[in-house]
């Protein structure tokens, strides 16, 4: 494995960040916090003309044919702008399974439409119980015809509002096995019967929605992967969107680091700097050694998987977990260190913390992860 | 390079393995000798002088001071095998991880041809004499005194938490030369021959109930002039690179790399394996520890640790390797393996609930008490080597520029 950056990777990085410090200071994250839909078409025009909505697609798809880790070089940086929007939804809960488990047309169809920012997407997979399990996934589509009919509500729906498609984890057959009978259905968001409310979350910069299916007729053709077997691709694509989102909290645990040494160096409290008092400096010692293994273990998964290691899984349950706790504990202490500053609305410190947070739930908590690697050693 | 190539190397590896290594080794029926005994430290020589002329150790060093050249992937594996075996060593480590590596940076030529080649080859064993009993994580505040007197060096004083104290061959010695120089610019550093008149040593007993430990007493010592290193005055700086070098080795010593350079805690390399079988074999209240979720979601916590653990050392490895220095990260290395040591000793008393009071001695005590004896030893984890207080200083004042 190589622990250092390419020469390609390097520019990748310096490019990514010029590029969101520009098209996504803090300003735009906050506006988008007030937006209804919650991420901006335009900067996604321009994140697609800049090459990234196709990284790791195939050129013949209108992609750059970019490995995984050059994708969560990105993810790091997206993590530390905050950026908003559907982009992991999109190109990796989506553009994976279609890439992985599409027809010919499909693929011909959909993937330059993502890499060219013409289709944002979205996963909707939880429902009420609001875990990331098979026998989560209860809303049935019958079919009719040509046609499946769906019916039921979905939870958790990030951006569902202003996506063009919604990728649906819905029931097609009872079965003995959760993981049996479960289809992957591409629905066009301008058909009749979808309705999306927003719920109102504490991570602003990233919106959930619910969203009902009210007899929404998706012709089969739309179906992604095989009928009745759609969980293992998607448990293949949340591996991927799981290890990307590591990248995020890494990036943004980052931004938080050096943002409380910084203010620790100028701020003064009793005559001098407050980074002098030792219980600072070992809150950004400890911030700081947390964020190196969570980098260490982030891109032991990232590599797994661009090699298509067997034990992607494991890294990727691993990185999750260390790195959920970790962008929580980096952010506590970044709080904590501003003092009263930290706790206002104004400062940006709470956007991190609330990102912590519900990246800390998504694709599976850290109790979840470690379960996971639990139950491959019972 | 080929991968067959890699391959035949690590099979030659094995073969050595099995040709060598001490009778039984790695099965019950191998009764290794008591830690810290001579034995223990004569088998360690022994081993090392094995490798070492098998080429398997003394990597990192010029060829002209004993050091022997492979290409990296081939330590690599070399250091992978013998870590998997977790192969007899121990005693000589110290020359390995401070004395050649500050000798190398600091030394002079004919220091470096005398010392650093019978480092490698386990000939000569070190100890270091850093420590005073009012000299701890203040380091500066040494108060062993030499005074020069013609050609030698007169030394007074005392030294406290020495490992390897018993049976070192040589030591190395920060003393006071400028009593009246600002802190810092007031010490020299010294290699001294352990029978030189003068000096004595006796057994400084720890809470877990060993002399791993010793103390040394200087008592109008005489060392040679030339067997100062780096100039008069500079004792400060060679200390702490070799305090830095002792950290990182500290630090990625578990990775296995390091076992077979000397040996560091092979208790490291049991892995979180052991505490899922520890679990799955111990019952509390009528069930398996293993099925209770507080204990899974603990263990597995530890096997996170381990693995991003590894993963930090290889990285600092490479870091090392394209010939970067040994940084300040050592610092944090060495904390978390030090953090991460005691909350797994924790953890495995823990599950032993009520027979975890039982130490060696006793019959009922479970593996002889070892588990006990490394959830004790660990507390010294986080003392030695520098505090983790003082390392979080190191990471906040010398990596993120906090003020000092």
């Amino acid at each position: 494995m190589e622990f250092s950056l390419s020469e390609e990777q390097e520019m990748l990085k310096t490019m990514a960040r010029d590029f969101l410090e520009n098209e996504c200071p803090k300003t735009h994250v906050r506006e988008m916090m007030e937006d209804e839909v919650g991420f901006s078409r335009e900067l996604w025009k321009k994140m697609a003309d800049v090459g990234w909505l196709g990284l790791v697609f195939p050129e013949e798809y209108g992609g750059s044919g970019m490995n995984f880790r050059d994708l969560t070089i990105l993810c790091e940086e997206m993590g530390r702008a905050l950026l908003p929007g559907p982009f992991l939804q999109t190109e990796l809960l989506v553009g994976m399974p279609i890439l992985a488990a599409g027809t010919e047309e499909q693929k011909k169809e959909y993937l330059p439409k993502i890499a060219s920012g013409d289709m944002v997407c979205t996963l909707a997979v939880l429902e009420e119980d609001g875990d990331f399990w098979p026998d989560g996934v209860q809303l049935k589509a019958t079919q009719r015809g040509n046609d499946y009919i769906i019916n039921g509500t979905k939870l958790f729906v990030n951006n569902a509002k202003g996506v063009d498609y919604i990728l649906v984890a819905a029931r097609t057959r009872r079965a003995i096995e959760p993981e049996d009978g479960i289809t992957l259905f591409l629905v066009d968001m301008a058909e009749w019967g979808t309705y999306v409310s927003p719920l109102t979350t504490m991570d602003q910069t990233r919106p959930l929605f619910e969203v009902m299916f009210n007899h929404v007729a998706v012709p089969a053709s739309n179906i992604i992967g095989e009928l009745h077997k759609g969980w293992p691709v998607l448990k293949e694509a949340a591996l991927k969107a799981a290890a990307a989102l590591c990248a995020e909290m890494v990036g943004g645990g980052e931004w938080v680091l050096e943002t409380t040494v910084n203010y620790a160096k100028e701020r003064i409290a009793f005559g001098v700097p407050i980074g002098s008092f030792q219980v600072i400096k070992h809150k950004c010692a400890d911030m700081y050694s947390g964020l190196e293994y969570a980098r260490s273990l982030m891109e032991w998964a990232a590599e797994a998987i661009k090699d298509g290691n067997a034990d992607a899984p494991m890294a990727v349950s691993m990185a999750k977990s260390y790195g959920g706790d970790t962008y929580k504990m980096v952010c506590d202490h970044g709080v904590q260190t501003h003092g009263g500053i930290g706790f206002t609305w104004d400062h940006d410190m709470h956007l991190y913390f609330k990102r912590a947070r519900s990246s800390d739930t998504a694709f599976g908590d850290s109790y979840y992860h470690r379960e996971l690697l639990a139950q491959a050693a019972d | 390079m080929a991968s067959d190539k890699l391959d035949a190397l690590r099979r030659e590896v094995r073969d050595w393995l099995r040709a060598n290594l001490p009778k039984g080794w790695g099965t019950p029926e191998y009764v290794p000798p008591p830690r810290y005994s001579r034995e223990s430290h004569e088998l360690g020589k022994e081993w090392t002088k094995k490798m070492y002329d098998a080429g398997y150790t003394g990597f990192n060093y010029p060829k002209e001071y004993g050091g022997i050249e492979r290409p990296r992937e081939e330590i690599a594996i070399i250091n992978e095998e013998m870590g998997r075996t977790g192969t007899p060593g121990g005693p000589l480590s110290l020359g390995l991880l401070v004395a050649a590596p500050a000798i190398l940076v600091h030394g002079e030529e004919w220091q470096k041809k005398r010392f650093i080649p019978k480092i490698l080859s386990g000939e000569e064993s070190w100890c270091e004499g850093f420590s005073e009993p009012d000299a701890g994580s203040d380091l500066a505040n040494v108060q062993t005194t030499a005074v020069r007197d013609g050609d030698e060096w007169v030394v007074n004083g005392q030294k406290v938490w020495t490992s390897m104290w018993e049976f070192a061959d040589w030591g190395l010695l920060v003393a006071k030369t400028e009593p009246d120089a600002p802190r810092h610019r007031n010490l020299s550093y010294f290699l001294f021959d352990t029978t030189t008149p003068g000096f004595s040593r006796r057994p400084l007993r720890q809470m877990s109930g060993e002399a791993e430990f010793g103390e040394m007493f200087f008592d109008d010592m005489r060392i040679p002039h030339e067997n100062m290193m780096d100039q008069q005055g500079r004792g400060w700086y060679v200390a702490m690179t070799a305090l830095m070098a002792e950290r990182s080795f500290g630090g990625t010593g578990f990775t296995g790399g390091m076992a077979a350079m000397g040996g560091l805690g092979t208790s490291d390399l049991l892995g979180a394996n052991s505490l899922v079988e520890l679990a799955k074999s111990t019952k509390r209240y009528g069930k398996s520890v293993w099925d209770e979720s507080a204990f899974r979601q603990r263990i597995m916590q530890t096997a996170i640790e381990m693995e991003a653990m590894r993963w930090s050392g290889a990285r600092l490895a490479a870091k090392m390797m394209k010939g970067g220095q040994i940084g300040n990260e050592a610092s944090l290395l060495k904390n978390f393996q030090a953090e991460m040591r005691q909350r797994r000793g924790d953890l495995t008393c823990e599950i032993l609930g009520a027979y975890s009071q039982m130490v060696r001695g006793s019959t009922r005590a479970v593996e002889e008490g070892e588990h006990v004896y490394n959830m004790l030893r660990a507390r010294g984890a986080t003392i030695e080597m520098g505090t983790s207080e003082i390392n979080r200083n190191i990471i906040a004042e010398r990596i993120l520029g906090l003020p000092r």
